[in-house]
């Protein structure tokens, strides 16, 4: 399927003002007619398994994107310019933790040359609680601004629920297990440390005895044929039972030492014996079950059972997250836009919860995912592009600028008549990518697939879409960009808050410039949410006087009039202590002023904030005064 | 939504219908086609709105149900019996608060002489919290209970006919709010017009394109000034230079005066020019209207004096206000429906509907009180008469001897007092019995015998309940075929004893009575739960959460009879696997165990280790407090599913509030720096007297702790 002279067709006229926007959309829809996306639901999840897995392996990059079911609850909640990568953190994890997935669209692709070779899938999710054990989601949130817009786009909720397929996190999977005690099979046995305790030979020795009294009687039982009166006896009396058609007993234990020491007694004590692990309600073990198997086949057959047993267990278990371990396990780099939410939302229902920290959630993310890229990253490198948050704006920027013709393959075999046409945002971030590839000269393809290009490389794992990359967060220098992206640094900042609402930024900066000498410097004003502004004083030091001003007795003229008609201010370590104390009113002038109330309590100021530096947009584009 | 386990019936398919076109009007046909009840979306919310007013107006009682997206936050926000009736309202706040109504069932009954039957209009609406008026405030945003919402599936819900079609609504308090808020900005209108255009000036003067822009539309201004002057002496028409100019400014008339319709301005641009002909033009006034396609439109209009500038400039201003306040009439939607059935202060039937009257509250009146006492004076004034079926059955002997099965879920108590509909059959052997005969009319549809069988659908739920209701009434020996039009059914006195009497928690029998707003303790009727448990003393009750998960309600008791006696403790009940209730017999022992905890923890490990408490103690985050610690725990906001979780994330936000209500409610999830405030802080704001008898406490305890050392089981029985 070749779409490049289409696209190029549209994109034309999409670079028109905003009536045309229209027309852009019927052309987009005309267009993704073709981009046919196979939709995964209950029914079909098996099957399309082993088709994503053999796709996954077979391609350099995996393209994923998700659809929620909300995502901002205020303004100021979103992750702003200001937003350092602790806060921005905290931002994505309360919309992690607070709304659910319905889509899953993942996109295994290669580019060969200029060609993009996509697989896209999508997959309905719904978090049902499959096993009744209240897991994976006891409840969600949904946005209704979020599921109308859905719905305007023709989003079909009755798939969704009625057959969208359920998930178990990892962290969700063990406790279930542990919840539902089904019987563990026992992989490998670690030697433990030679020197046994008189208590542990006397243990070992009285277990040895009862096994071997317990199998000499299972052997002889199977040869004589007794009554069932006189069977079911010998069972209680020795303990025996059986799991399927085989016997077992139950060895109880006390701890994970003697656990240990049951199954090295019994890998050398006998060939014919199994042992499973019962686990307890606290996750430790309960019981070794040793089960008896009748010959050397009969052990390998029993042994295949168990697997077999476990892999259906697992498939009704993890559900969803089965496409989350392939893609983790191929170590394939995955692209995303917006990788911090999406990440986020990933970790917290299909790894574990998240924690509380950013650098946890990093070091945990990349033992999961060694490698993702945010298209968003790339899109720094090419300046106009840089506050683009469209992707389809992105695309047709490219277009119009660079020669970069990429040719989108879908490779799906059923592919004919999709009459549904969600997911295609992750083929979008596919062919985005592509392109920055082809504009930025990267070539994408990869001669070990564990590693990525060193060209891709430091573009990698940078979640928070405002620093440039992983390390500049740290360092001290005030650094002056070139399309008026300033860097400052936190301590500079102040928020402001208690002014008469309805008042823009212009209204407000010339309120305040009057009213103190501090202001007689330079700085700058933007409102943050309806309630609250922040302002950068350029000249070091000053936000520090202008706090002890505001806090002291001298204050004087009409910054003293201000203050008494309620105008509050604080420095960014207050504010960071919103973020991180969770305090997420609708307000933010609201949340800062519990957050100053809760300081109050203890007095220390956060001085490690004060190094860090945040990026300062003063032109134009970004205007926090739409907010 | 009540979860009234039974067999799916699923018997017709429940996709949202359109309405049936029927050109004959079918009364009594044998055995009529089965039709839908009346689904209600926002395409015919209109039409539909206008037949209930004339339906609930002629009706004799109107039954309502409510399908929800969820019950309860959090496992622990369930129903318990050791809920306090002031923590089982918080409970069902908590719930109205978070989940959203999705669909709303109303069915009007009235009696029809002259059929000797009742008539039911089973309506069911497709409610969605669509956020309608632009609000700066948060986005609206509602909880969904994944077993809820999955429950609904398993019944065919339609969420697509929800989300896409529902009718959203305003409630009184966010109307009230939307028109305060249009009225400040109409107030604050003129000082925000010389704010913003002084703003303007102070940029316009650093460009020139500005300025020469300013200078152009200032002649431009003048000479057609100049040109309606001439007009009226008898001159000709302005006759502009260019096309362009001819098609920005077009000369039309405004309310009888001449006017320039600006088109092809940018909004900069506009701003100049509205600058310009504030500063410079006495008789021009620039003004912005909103036509009838709803587009904008930027007008300057020509006046000849003061006043008259004055007189239309308030006119615009009264006609944009208008316009937003009938935006915000439209928004009401659904509300209509609640507001027709609080106006004709008809009796409403819900079955066991104390959840369903916290919804409509929270979503159609305001927000909810903070208290029972105030939320059932309330609801009173708004719905004067509330009957719920629940009581009605449970409580009147002579109708559970009715009923063959004690169970009074809805369907069953449909089917068992109501089988000639349930089973869509005319009585053979039933009738003997007083059976009420009710009919269906949907549109121009009517049946004898209707059954959709859609179960836990808003609609067929409420005509299932005015069904029991009609039943019941009759076997209480009223009889519709005496009763007279005039009478109002909500002041017969055979009802009299379960008007307004409502289930605050069906767990434990608690009663409401709305009219009066009293408890009722002692139970009406058969149905006797008081005596199933022992009496529940709230002050002897000591909550405990954060122990090691492995501990058993068992154990614990055991645990705690070591310390404080073998018949210390009257019983122990699971909140959720982190959280226990513990019964003490008497209320001191409450006191007791908190001091004993704070004493272990701050003294020496040796004790602490030997101690019999220990095993409840271990890992350092057992937390107690009282039953109000509780009910606190209850009203916030937050819900965390597991309570231990909830108990830490409340306790950080009201640390100090916790620390100075309660002796000693454990400081573990306050951190270490608290820790030290807290045993500084509690002996200074407790009183001198009391803090002698916490110490004197403290040694008897202690002392008995050197014995336990000795011989842990032969101290025991001394220890208090």
């Amino acid at each position: 399927m070749y779409l490049d002279i289409e696209f190029k067709r549209e994109s034309r006229r999409a670079m028109a003002a905003l009536p045309y926007l229209l027309q852009r959309r019927f052309l987009c829809t005309k267009t993704h007619q073709k981009w046919s996306v196979k939709q995964v639901t209950k029914s079909n999840f098996q099957e399309t398994l082993s088709e994503i897995k053999i796709d996954i392996a077979d391609s350099d990059f995996i393209a994923v994107s998700l659809q929620r079911t909300g995502s901002v609850s205020a303004p100021w909640h979103r992750v702003l310019p200001f937003d350092l990568p602790d806060t921005a953190y905290s931002k994505a994890k309360r919309a992690a933790e607070r709304f659910q997935l319905l889509q899953f669209a993942v996109c295994p692709f290669s580019i060969r040359s200029s060609k993009l070779l996509a697989h896209p899938y999508n997959f309905h999710l719904f978090p049902r609680d499959e096993l009744k054990i209240g897991m994976p989601s006891y409840s969600f949130s949904c946005q209704t601004s979020y599921l109308t817009s859905m719905a305007r786009e023709g989003f079909d909720f009755n798939t969704c629920i009625y057959d969208g397929i359920s998930y178990l996190s990892r962290a969700q999977e063990s406790a279930a297990r542990v919840q539902i005690r089904n019987p563990m099979r026992i992989t490998h046995v670690v030697k433990s440390s030679p020197n046994p305790t008189v208590a542990d030979s006397v243990f070992i020795e009285r277990i040895k005895l009862r096994v071997k009294h317990w199998r000499k009687s299972c052997k002889d039982l199977s040869t004589k044929s007794d009554e069932v009166l006189v069977r079911s006896l010998r069972k209680i009396v020795l303990g025996s039972e059986e799991y399927g058609s085989r016997p077992c007993m139950n060895i109880d234990v006390c701890s994970e030492r003697q656990v240990q020491l049951v199954l090295e007694m019994l890998g050398e004590f006998s060939d014919d014996l199994v042992p499973l692990i019962i686990p307890a309600k606290g996750g430790a073990t309960q019981e070794v079950r040793v089960v008896l198997t009748s010959s050397k086949e009969d052990m390998v057959l029993f042994q295949n059972e168990l697997q077999d047993l476990e892999e259906e267990w697992n498939k009704k278990v993890r559900g969803f997250r089965e496409v989350i371990d392939l893609i983790s396990a191929s170590q394939r780099p995955v692209v995303s836009h917006n990788s911090l939410n999406d990440f986020t939302f990933i970790h917290s229902k299909f790894l574990a919860p998240l924690p509380p920290n950013v650098d946890e959630f990093l070091s945990s993310l990349r033992s999961v995912f060694p490698h993702v890229i945010d298209v968003q990253q790339l899109m720094k490198e090419i300046l106009p592009l840089r506050n683009v948050t469209n992707i389809p704006t992105a695309i047709s920027y490219l277009k119009d600028h660079f020669f970069a013709p990429i040719d989108v393959e879908i490779l799906q075999q059923d592919a004919v008549n999709e009459r549904k046409i969600h997911g295609h945002d992750v083929l979008r971030i596919s062919l985005l990518f592509a392109k920055l590839c082809s504009v930025l000269r990267i070539a994408p393809i990869q001669t070990d697939s564990k590693k990525l290009v060193p060209a891709l490389e430091e573009y990698a794992n940078i979640l928070n879409p405002c620093s440039a990359s992983s390390q500049e967060s740290t360092d001290g220098e005030v650094r002056i960009g070139t399309n008026n992206t300033r860097k400052v640094s936190c301590k500079h900042l102040v928020f402001l808050w208690g002014f008469k609402h309805g008042m823009t930024a212009g209204m407000l900066k010339s309120l305040i410039q009057g009213s103190h000498d501090i202001f007689s410097e330079e700085f700058d004003l933007r409102l943050v949410d309806r309630s609250c502004a922040i302002v950068v004083f350029w000249k070091p030091g000053l936000s520090e006087t202008f706090l002890n001003v505001m806090n002291s007795e001298e204050i004087s003229g009409s910054l003293r009039e201000l203050v008494s008609e309620g105008l509050r201010a604080a420095c960014y370590g207050i504010y960071k202590k919103v973020c991180s104390l969770g305090i997420w009113e609708v307000d933010l002038a609201e949340s800062l002023e519990k957050a100053l109330e809760e300081s109050e309590c203890f007095q220390n100021t956060d001085s490690e904030a004060n190094s860090l530096d945040v990026h300062w947009f003063s032109d134009s584009t970004v205007n926090l005064d739409d907010l | 939504m009540k979860y009234k386990h039974h067999r799916a019936r699923m018997a017709l398919s429940r996709a949202l219908s359109l309405p049936f076109s029927t050109t004959s009007t079918t009364t009594q046909p044998p055995q009529s086609a089965p039709f839908h009840l009346k689904h209600v979306t926002k395409s015919n919310f209109a039409s539909a709105l206008a037949d209930l007013r004339r339906l609930v107006r002629s009706a004799d009682f109107v039954a309502i149900d409510l399908e929800m997206t969820g019950v309860t936050s959090a496992p622990w926000r369930d129903s318990f019996e050791f809920d306090r009736s002031d923590v089982r309202y918080l409970k069902v706040k908590d719930s109205a608060e978070k989940f959203a109504v999705i669909q709303f069932g109303v069915c009007p009954f009235s009696w029809d002489p002259s059929n000797h039957c009742f008539l039911s209009h089973p309506h069911n609406f497709y409610v969605f919290p669509r956020q309608e008026l632009p609000v700066d405030g948060p986005s609206y945003e509602f909880l969904c209970q994944t077993t809820s919402i999955d429950f609904l599936a398993r019944y065919q819900f339609d969420f697509n006919a929800c989300i896409h079609e529902g009718i959203s609504y305003l409630s009184r308090g966010q109307e009230d709010d939307a028109l305060r808020r249009l009225d400040m900005a109409y107030e604050d209108e003129l000082s925000y017009t010389w704010c913003s255009s002084k703003e303007v000036k102070d940029k316009s003067l650093n460009r020139m394109a500005d300025v020469l822009f300013t200078e152009r539309i200032k002649i431009r201004f003048s000479e057609w000034c100049d040109g309606l002057l001439r007009d009226r002496s008898g001159g000709f028409p302005l006759q502009w230079t260019s096309d362009n100019a001819k098609q920005q400014f077009k000369t039309i008339f405004f309310k009888m005066r001449p006017a320039l319709n600006l088109t092809g301005f940018t909004s900069h641009q506009l701003r100049l020019i509205k600058l310009v002909i504030n500063k410079h033009f006495k008789d021009l006034t620039y003004i912005r209207v909103n036509s009838e396609n709803n587009c904008s439109q930027v007008l300057v209009v020509y006046t000849e004096t003061k006043d008259d500038r004055d007189f239309i400039m308030k006119e615009v201003k009264d006609e944009h206000l208008r316009g937003e306040e009938n935006k915000i009439k439209a928004a009401i939607g659904f509300r209509h429906v609640i507001d027709l059935l609080s106006s004709e202060k008809k009796l409403i039937v819900g079955h066991n509907c104390f959840l369903d009257i916290a919804h409509v509250y929270s979503k159609f009146l305001g927000p909810l009180p903070l208290t029972t006492e105030e939320f059932v004076s309330s609801v009173n004034k708004y719905f004067p008469h509330i009957i719920d079926t629940k009581i009605l059955l449970n409580t009147n002997f002579l109708l559970q001897q009715r009923m063959r099965k004690p169970r009074t879920s809805l369907s069953a108590a449909f089917a068992s007092l109501c089988p000639q509909i349930a089973l869509s059959s005319k009585s053979t052997g039933l009738a003997l019995q007083q059976c009420v005969q009710v009919e269906v009319q949907v549109d121009d549809l009517r049946s004898s015998n209707w059954n959709s069988g859609a179960k836990h659908e808003a609609g067929y739920d409420a005509f299932m309940t005015g069904c029991i209701f009609a039943q019941a009434c009759s076997h209480l020996g009223i009889d519709f075929k005496l009763h007279l039009p005039s009478e109002n059914l909500a002041h017969n006195e055979k009802l009299h004893k379960y008007i307004n009497r409502l289930y605050l928690s069906w767990t434990n029998g608690d009663i409401i009575d709305f009219s009066t707003g009293n408890k009722i303790t002692e139970p009406l009727g058969t149905m006797n739960f008081k005596k199933l448990y022992p009496k529940i003393m709230f002050e002897n009750i000591i909550l405990i959460w954060g122990f090691p998960s492995k501990l058993k309600a068992r154990e614990i008791r055991e645990c705690i009879s070591k310390v404080f006696g073998p018949t210390s403790v009257t019983s122990v009940y699971h909140l959720d696997e982190t959280a226990v209730f513990v019964q003490f017999s008497k209320a001191g022992f409450v006191s007791d165990f908190l001091v004993l905890k704070e004493t272990l923890e701050t003294s020496d490990s040796l004790i602490f280790v030997l101690h019999p408490l220990a095993k409840l103690l271990e890992g350092g985050n057992t937390c107690a407090a009282t039953y109000e610690i509780y009910k606190e725990i209850c009203s916030s906001p937050i819900s965390k599913v597991l309570f231990a979780d909830q108990a830490e994330a409340v306790g950080i936000k009201s640390k100090t509030e916790v620390v100075e209500t309660k002796v000693a409610v454990q400081s573990q999830e306050q951190g270490n720096f608290s820790k030290e405030n807290e045993v500084n802080n509690v002996p200074k704001s407790a009183e001198k007297s009391k803090q002698g008898t916490v110490h004197n406490v403290k040694e008897v305890i202690l002392s008995g702790h050197y014995k336990i050392t000795d011989s842990l089981y032969t101290a025991e029985g001394n220890q208090i």
